[in-house]
């Protein structure tokens, strides 16, 4: 019978998990506050847009690229979104309206880097500072504020006791782990992720699927943005300022490889709530909150780390168990 | 090469065609900015611009080194490693260290902060990007913790003299700090062996390794001397604010990025020369003085400088093909 591989959560998923487990059991008992529903649906609803645009991270990363103006993206949209409301402007329209700008503003960072072959760090480096800029100029330098709670329904929410958003979330997170899974769109970018030539040569037509990554993490973005906005009843000029380091820090403790090929939106979702938990206990517990930043740079540095140690002994062991078997 | 024909020359050649474009790019910048402003074009406005130029001009060398030495070498945390040195340098003097002692200290700590991005990089095997990313929120952060978000004064008016004083109208920095600094490194990079093995290491890091070369050594000094002009950067930066701010450093590995990718500094490593670089400093400088005398809000001139990074990098990728990704 033919094996079909299937890129299945492994050890590396279950250690996210399992430390995520740890976070839970240590704050719980370093404080009371912790364990509530009031504090878990807030953690979770806070987490939303993070959750969401770290699933689109995540396909760019596998895949071998990056993108450091996520943050900036948002802001547009966010932007965007606010003026709408305060418009008036149907919801349904809204949300296409926001997709598109996303949709459009991937196009641009993947047609510079799949097409025009630059270097993904210097043009989302790039394009970051543009959006960041575009921004401040859309702002004019006032906050939009007192925005009319539309889709705020959907940010707080709940059905059967459970934050809609968390429902939300999760039926995201399941479609695309089943079309990175078992579709030939996310195959193709496992393949691109762990060499490009092959899968060239396989006829997987690379730029194409590159730049559809791009585009679909900015529409990932778009989406994520209305939950913002509704979340925050404003848009200020600092909107999105962490969301890039905070995604590609819940991809990577969720044990994607940076340099691609590897890694599963399980891991990631296990990542992100590590994130939110952290944040959430770094308040709680009354932690200095200037070092939050110190600390997820700090766990982003340890979580590289460690998937570097332990291919080093996964590689170790496999010529030893060859050695043993020649 | 040929027989007769040296490393030096090779370089000279790739410094000769870049450079030529620069110049031309430098005389453009100057005639729309003296057109802007009737004040421009004086001799000693002129000279006065450079001091805007020297800090970059450091950092600029300590990155365009790291991308010359290939693999994807880059270092975004140098703009936190400039803050938490002045950072460190503003919180000794606080406590009432001499000012040159603690600016000594300074530049040593910007060397160990380099130092542990060589040493997860170039010996623990970390893709330089997250590596770097890892460290910028790191230090930044921790820049931030250390003041808590304030800025230190308090330093004694001896100090001025290096980042405000003139001499025969030339700034002080760029006469005492940039210039030194750039020739010392000139000699070093173009006419000693480490400067070889550096470009060589960018060309071909295996044929190097197979030569003879300590490719991880190259790499991890060639970080510590990036900390290090940094922490110089954050002396100069110190004195020229006569405060030690958290967020000196913001942007500036934006700017050391772009104006690296400018002068001809290629992501694949091995090529450009830091000549070219130095023009493509005094481009940036003169635009964004321009910029500052016209009004024009920072937050522009980092999508300029975005903008212009993009350019750069099309240049280096259509024209002059290179920095091709194969």
């Amino acid at each position: 019978m033919k094996k079909r591989y299937i890129p299945l959560p492994g050890y590396r998923e279950y250690l996210t998990i399992g430390l995520l487990i740890i976070e839970l059991v240590l704050f719980s008992i370093l404080s009371d506050s912790f364990f509530t529903s009031t504090n878990l649906t807030r953690i979770i609803q806070n987490s939303a847009e993070l959750a969401i645009v770290s699933i689109g991270m995540t396909m760019v990363i596998i895949m071998g690229g990056i993108d450091l103006s996520v943050g900036s993206v948002l802001g547009i949209c966010a932007i965007v979104v606010g003026q709408m409301l305060t418009a008036g402007v149907n919801p349904v329209l809204i949300l296409l309206a926001v997709m598109m700008i996303g949709a459009v503003v991937g196009l641009i960072n993947g047609g510079l880097i799949a097409f025009l072959k630059m270097p993904d760090i210097i043009v989302t480096l790039a394009t970051m500072n543009i959006w960041r800029a575009v921004v401040f100029a859309m702002l004019g330098g006032a906050w939009i504020t007192g925005l009319p709670p539309v889709f705020g329904g959907v940010t707080s929410g709940s059905v059967l006791g459970f934050p809609v958003v968390f429902l939300l979330v999760l039926l995201l997170y399941v479609i695309f782990w089943y079309v990175m899974t078992f579709r030939s769109f996310g195959r193709h970018i496992y393949a691109i992720g762990t060499n490009e030539e092959a899968a060239k040569l396989a006829g997987i037509k690379v730029t194409r699927t590159r730049v559809m990554t791009y585009a679909a993490l900015g529409v990932i973005v778009g989406f994520a943005s209305i939950l913002y906005t509704s979340r925050m009843g404003s848009v200020e000029m600092t909107v999105g300022t962490d969301l890039s380091l905070q995604s590609i820090a819940a991809v990577v403790i969720g044990g994607t490889a940076i340099t691609g090929g590897r890694g599963s939106l399980v891991g990631t979702l296990a990542g992100v709530l590590f994130i939110a938990v952290m944040r959430n206990g770094i308040v709680i517990l009354g932690v200095p909150s200037l070092l939050e930043k110190a600390i997820i740079g700090t766990l982003i540095l340890l979580s590289v780390i460690t998937d570097i140690v332990l291919q080093h002994r996964l590689k170790q062991r496999r010529m030893l168990r060859v050695e043993a078997a020649a | 090469m040929n027989r007769g024909e040296n490393m030096g020359s090779h370089v000279f050649r790739l410094l000769e065609r870049r450079g030529i474009l620069l110049v031309v790019l430098l005389l453009v910048v100057i005639g729309i900015m003296s057109s802007l402003s009737p004040y421009f074009l004086d001799l000693y406005n002129l000279l006065g611009i450079t001091q805007f130029g020297a800090v970059l001009v450091l950092l600029a060398i300590g990155q365009s080194l790291i991308i010359t030495s290939g693999r994807g070498g880059i270092d975004l945390s140098i703009g936190a490693t400039v803050s938490l040195s002045g950072v460190i340098i503003g919180m000794l003097v606080q406590h009432g260290v001499n000012v040159w002692v603690a600016a000594l200290i300074g530049i040593t700590a910007g060397g160990v902060l380099g130092a542990f991005n060589g040493l997860m990089i170039a010996y623990i095997g970390l893709p330089p990007l997250i590596a770097t990313l890892g460290t910028s929120y790191l230090y930044g952060s921790l820049a931030l913790y250390f003041t808590n978000g304030l800025p230190i004064s308090g330093f004694p008016e001896s100090f001025e003299f290096l980042g405000q004083g003139l001499i025969f109208g030339i700034p002080a920095q760029v006469l005492l700090v940039a210039l030194p600094v750039f020739a010392l490194f000139w000699f070093v990079i173009y006419r000693t062996k480490f400067g070889r093995e550096v470009y060589l290491v960018g060309t071909n890091d295996v044929a190097a390794r197979f030569s003879a070369i300590p490719v991880k050594k190259v790499r991890f000094s060639l970080y510590v001397l990036a900390g290090l002009l940094a922490g110089l950067g954050s002396v100069v930066m110190c004195s020229w604010l006569m405060t030690a701010r958290a967020d000196v450093g913001n942007g500036l590995e934006m700017q050391s990025i772009t104006v690296a990718v400018l002068g001809g500094i290629s992501i694949i490593g091995g090529q450009g020369h830091l000549g070219a670089v130095m023009l493509a400093v005094s481009i940036v400088t003169v635009l964004s003085s321009g910029l500052q005398i016209a009004n024009i809000n920072s937050m522009w001139q980092l999508a300029i400088l975005g903008m212009i990074l993009l350019f750069a990098v099309a240049l280096n990728h259509f024209i002059l093909k290179r920095g091709v990704k194969t």
